[in-house]
């Protein structure tokens, strides 16, 4: 038999080492574990990207039928990934930035950085630009539940905080206090 | 009477005399041969270059006229990379030298950019294929008996690049200056037979191994070299893959 990519029934091209039974174990040799870590850790993040994902569960490792079959589940070779072994990679993701855990003080479910709190920042400013709403007052729900459905839609808001934390900085964006809890509001860049 | 040489001074002259003349003829005869050589080498030269022109192309295309002739080369005891010059001038007619050490660089990128999955052994198969892969088409073919004579001229470097008989005729290149004892090229050719997998049992029956000495040599791979994979999740418990063993796609 050979190792190769395969494409899952949501249309996800999963890589060749996914092939591979080793892969579902945890490696007592620490550099190859760390190369299975990283191969693990780019392949969660791009699947949570194809299927919009924002929270890893470890329980997610547990039971099956749940969104993270396709991965975390290989049926041809009838491997899967057990709860301690992804605990570790998650514990790698947190310590890279790539996740965070959420909520904090636990280490069972993470947020997924599948764009860095930068790359969020700058599709959210390019929201507000494009659908007229500089300097206006937007909830945060306004953001998360849009009409027109964007990019941002069901953003959990502790990613959308980060991202305009990064405006913020920067001085094109405020945060504001209204009636039922935050809000934001998006300046206009001047004098450029 | 006269002695034939005589005596007295004038024989010690006509004795110099004669010996100058010798020596003229001497130096005659050898001015002789060695303008006979210069116009053999000038002929050898003229029908070498005349061969490359006409073969030059072929030797970098063809794999198969490019065996022939580094056979030619090895009877007649010329090494076309050596010469001279740098390059030789072998190499530097035929363009074989920057084949050659372009090769080498090739051999080189695969194995250090898959180093990190099969701990730097790989089979023979794929390195060939993964190096034609990053020549493409122009590149024309190339085939193993290419890589070994390649791995050869990459000796003098000290990269410890060496090419290992894993038996049943599989070879496989050692990009990491580590020395596989005995029993881990047992294990790698049991993995060969076994698309990648071994297990102590497979080292038992097939090779009469007592199961100490099993265990040892693939705790020994999978620890120490990090030249194979664990899994836990084998059907007949726990089974050890050797990734340069396995067949890649990609």
């Amino acid at each position: 038999m050979s190792y190769s990519t395969h494409t899952t029934p949501s249309g996800f091209l999963l890589p060749s080492i996914h092939a591979a039974q080793a892969f579902y174990t945890k490696q007592r040799n620490q550099q190859t574990q760390a190369i299975f870590t990283e191969n693990w850790s780019r392949l969660i993040l791009a699947y949570a990207r194809h299927k919009r994902l924002f929270t890893l569960r470890l329980e997610d490792a547990e039971t099956s039928g749940n969104p993270w079959d396709e991965i975390f589940r290989n049926t041809r070779i009838n491997r899967r990934l057990f709860p301690n072994h992804l605990s570790h990679i998650l514990q790698d993701m947190v310590s890279k930035n790539l996740a965070v855990y959420d909520p904090p003080k636990q280490t069972s479910s993470v947020l997924l950085f599948w764009r860095t709190p930068e790359e969020w920042a700058d599709v959210l400013y390019e929201w507000a630009d494009s659908t007229g709403l500089m300097n206006s007052i937007l909830t945060f729900y306004d953001i998360t539940e849009p009409v027109v459905p964007s990019q941002l839609s069901d953003i959990p808001v502790a990613i959308l905080r980060r991202a305009i934390n990064v405006l913020v900085k920067v001085n094109r964006a405020q945060l504001i206090a209204v009636a039922d809890g935050e809000g934001v509001r998006f300046l206009a860049q001047t004098g450029r | 009477m006269h002695r034939l040489g005589g005596v007295g001074l004038a024989a010690f002259e006509r004795q110099q005399q004669s010996q100058k003349s010798f020596a003229e003829l001497s130096n005659e005869l050898s001015q002789t041969q060695v303008n006979h050589l210069h116009d053999q080498l000038a002929q050898f030269r003229n029908a070498l270059i005349r061969f490359a022109s006409t073969h030059r192309d072929s030797i970098r295309r063809d794999p198969k006229f490019r065996h022939e002739f580094q056979r030619m080369c090895a009877t007649i005891g010329v090494d076309p990379l050596a010469g001279p010059r740098k390059g030789g001038w072998w190499a530097e007619m035929l363009n074989l030298g920057d084949w050659n050490y372009e090769l080498g660089v090739q051999i080189v990128d695969v194995c250090v950019s898959t180093r990190e999955r099969n701990g730097g052994l790989i089979e023979m198969g794929e390195l060939v294929r993964m190096v034609s892969k990053l020549r493409g088409v122009a590149g024309g073919v190339v085939t193993e008996d290419d890589v070994i004579r390649s791995i050869k001229t990459l000796k003098p470097l000290g990269a410890g690049y060496e090419v290992l008989d894993v038996g049943s005729g599989k070879k496989m290149v050692r990009s990491v200056p580590k020395e596989l004892d005995e029993d881990q090229s047992v294990v790698l050719a049991v993995a060969q037979e076994e698309g990648g997998r071994v297990t102590e049992d497979l080292l038992i029956s097939r090779r009469r191994w007592t199961p100490e000495r099993a265990r040892a040599a693939l705790e020994n791979m999978l620890l120490r070299d990090g030249l194979c994979w664990l899994d836990e999740q084998d059907e007949e418990g726990v089974s050890y893959w050797v990734p340069s063993a396995m067949r890649w796609e990609e």
